[in-house]
């Protein structure tokens, strides 16, 4: 297993992390502002800052095709900056929430992006042509908490979302003059805005910290405060689903997740390293951590007795062990597919509160 | 009107946006099992004491799990909780890892260990001395007094309750080990307490 490729930018927590689709651009919401990293050899370095947050900005997201950047904050507002001769200009969206915007995704049309927030509403947002500006649709009901995380079905009209009365749910988003039709499939047949396709609870109920939808869109997995991952595969519209798999870790709740192909999961968390589950639809389990820790174990040098005695003098131990053996020296908060073709992750990128981004292969 | 006292509204109570209003039991799964009474759990209570009588501390900590009043009322979860104190005291501290082991794997040995790491909570936290009949202890005063009721820890109860809480710690410890810490998460956030 080749090595992770490690960025560490700066020493603050980084809430969510997103590359360009040629890679060499790297988004990163760090406290009220996004900053935004050129890759030149090896390295990733700053080029430039949006500006316009008045709170924390908890998400990010980069648009693969339009290049198009959209961001949220706690200040209860989100902006899509679009690249200008003269620099990044923002156009607000009108979210009309009236709690933090707690995370953001662009569908995969790139017609609509998805706002998440503790005013218990998902914003769905796309643009209106007469007004020039991005406004809004509310999906509330029934959403009881706030909204942690959402993801896109690849049809774009689907849409998960995992909130903290630790329910996922699977909602559409069809805008008329927006979306066409989407074929029937096991969620459902006709789709109307806010249509509640599945809802979801795990036995041991824990706030839903991530979502999301296989390569297929034909099922979903959630991870939790349970320190848990569950994998719903639906049967038909309006019928429970044909298989609701719970695995349940012995680790650290996880954070967020992605699909490796239809039969396996990757999910990092508070572990601050990444664990492969592998499975279908008659069971799941995990297969183990992605960190590579075999080259790490000869980290016990051998210390002279002088050296030692000059440690405990100073530190008042041996050895400061405030290392983690983990690539990761802290939680990590997103993971998201890097190189991807077909559904297939063959690398993936992890951020977390260390303020590293790493680059896996998967 | 003008006696009113506005401050002391509770203006939480009256929103129905209010998190406090929480709907608490839509956090209970569907598989939640039937209410179970209290003279159920004292009838498995009896069936576990002879298993245990009988040198089959296994079976009667697997029985005993398997038969937590999850969707009982206070008084049943009280009596189980008497009976899985009493089954763990009953084990020997070097039979402890085998008993374990044995009790947490298997079919549906993952949920039995979370139901032990919740009855080791709940057994620190509680102060009854589990030895005897279990006294109803939550006797609170009816009405609000604003004050917290904090419970007497059982180790000011003399040798019995201290003793008993090295007997859950050291169980705690082992449970880790095979469990590890998503066992104790699940703890803190699973509706379904025991």
């Amino acid at each position: 297993m080749a090595t992770p490729q490690v960025h560490h930018l700066f020493h603050a927590p980084i809430a969510d992390h997103s590359f360009s689709s040629d890679k060499k651009t790297l988004a990163v919401a760090r406290e009220n502002n996004v900053e935004l990293y050129q890759q030149s050899g090896n390295k990733f370095a700053l080029s430039d800052e949006l500006k316009g947050h008045e709170k924390t900005v908890t998400s990010v997201d980069i648009a693969p095709n339009s290049g198009r950047i959209v961001t949220c904050s706690q200040d209860r507002n989100a902006y899509v900056w679009e690249k200008t001769p003269t620099g990044w200009k923002p156009t607000l969206v009108l979210l009309r929430i009236n709690r933090a915007a707690t995370f953001v995704r662009w569908s995969p049309s790139e017609q609509k992006f998805a706002v998440g927030s503790g005013a218990r509403v998902i914003a769905v947002c796309y643009f209106e042509e007469e007004n020039d500006w991005w406004i809004s649709k509310h999906i509330k009901k029934p959403i009881r908490s706030t909204i942690t995380t959402l993801a896109w079905h690849p049809n774009s009209v689907l849409l998960a979302a995992g909130s903290t009365d630790s329910h996922a749910r699977v909602f559409s988003s069809f805008i008329k003059g927006i979306d066409t039709r989407p074929e029937p499939s096991a969620w459902g047949e006709r789709l109307p805005f806010n249509t509640i396709c599945g809802e979801y609870l795990n036995d041991t109920a824990g706030w839903i910290q991530g979502v999301a939808f296989s390569p297929s869109g034909n099922a979903l997995a959630f991870t939790g405060h349970d320190s848990s991952v569950t994998v719903v595969y639906p049967s038909a519209p309006e019928q429970p689903p044909r298989a609701m798999l719970n695995i349940a870790t012995r680790l650290l709740p996880l954070n967020s997740l992605i699909w490796n192909g239809e039969t396996e999961i990757i999910a990092a968390g508070h572990d601050c390293e990444p664990f492969r589950f592998r499975g279908d639809e008659n069971g799941w389990q995990l297969a183990g951590s992605l960190e590579n820790k075999a080259g790490q174990a000869g980290g016990a040098r051998e210390e002279s007795a002088l050296n030692m005695f000059r440690q405990m003098d100073l530190k008042g131990q041996a050895q400061a062990d405030t290392k983690l053996k983990s690539t990761h020296q802290n939680t990590v908060h997103t993971i998201r597919a890097h190189d991807e073709a077909n559904g297939v992750a063959s690398s993936f990128s992890t951020s977390g509160v260390d303020g590293r981004v790493v680059i896996w292969t998967a | 009107m003008s006696q009113i006292n506005y401050r002391t509204i509770n203006i939480d109570a009256l929103d129905p946006e209010s998190s406090t209003n929480f709907p608490m039991e839509s956090l209970l799964p569907a598989t939640l099992p039937q209410p179970a009474s209290a003279s159920d759990a004292a009838n498995a209570a009896t069936q576990v004491r002879q298993m245990l009588r009988g040198g089959d501390p296994e079976g009667a900590l697997r029985t005993v799990l398997d038969t937590a009043p999850l969707g009982g009322d206070d008084r049943a979860k009280e009596v189980h909780l008497a009976t899985v104190i009493d089954v763990l005291q009953g084990i020997r501290q070097g039979e402890m890892t085998r008993i374990l082991e044995g009790v947490c794997s298997g079919d549906g040995g993952a949920e039995r260990a979370d139901c032990l790491m919740k009855y080791l909570y709940k057994g620190m936290s509680s102060a009854t001395p589990s030895s005897g009949a279990p006294t109803p202890k939550n006797v609170v005063s009816p009405q609000n007094t604003g004050f917290s009721q904090i419970q007497a820890r059982n180790l000011a109860e003399g040798g019995g309750g201290g003793q008993q809480m090295s007997v859950l710690l050291s169980w705690h410890e082992r449970l880790v080990e095979i469990a590890g810490t998503g066992s104790i998460v699940r703890v803190m956030t699973d509706r379904r307490t025991v």
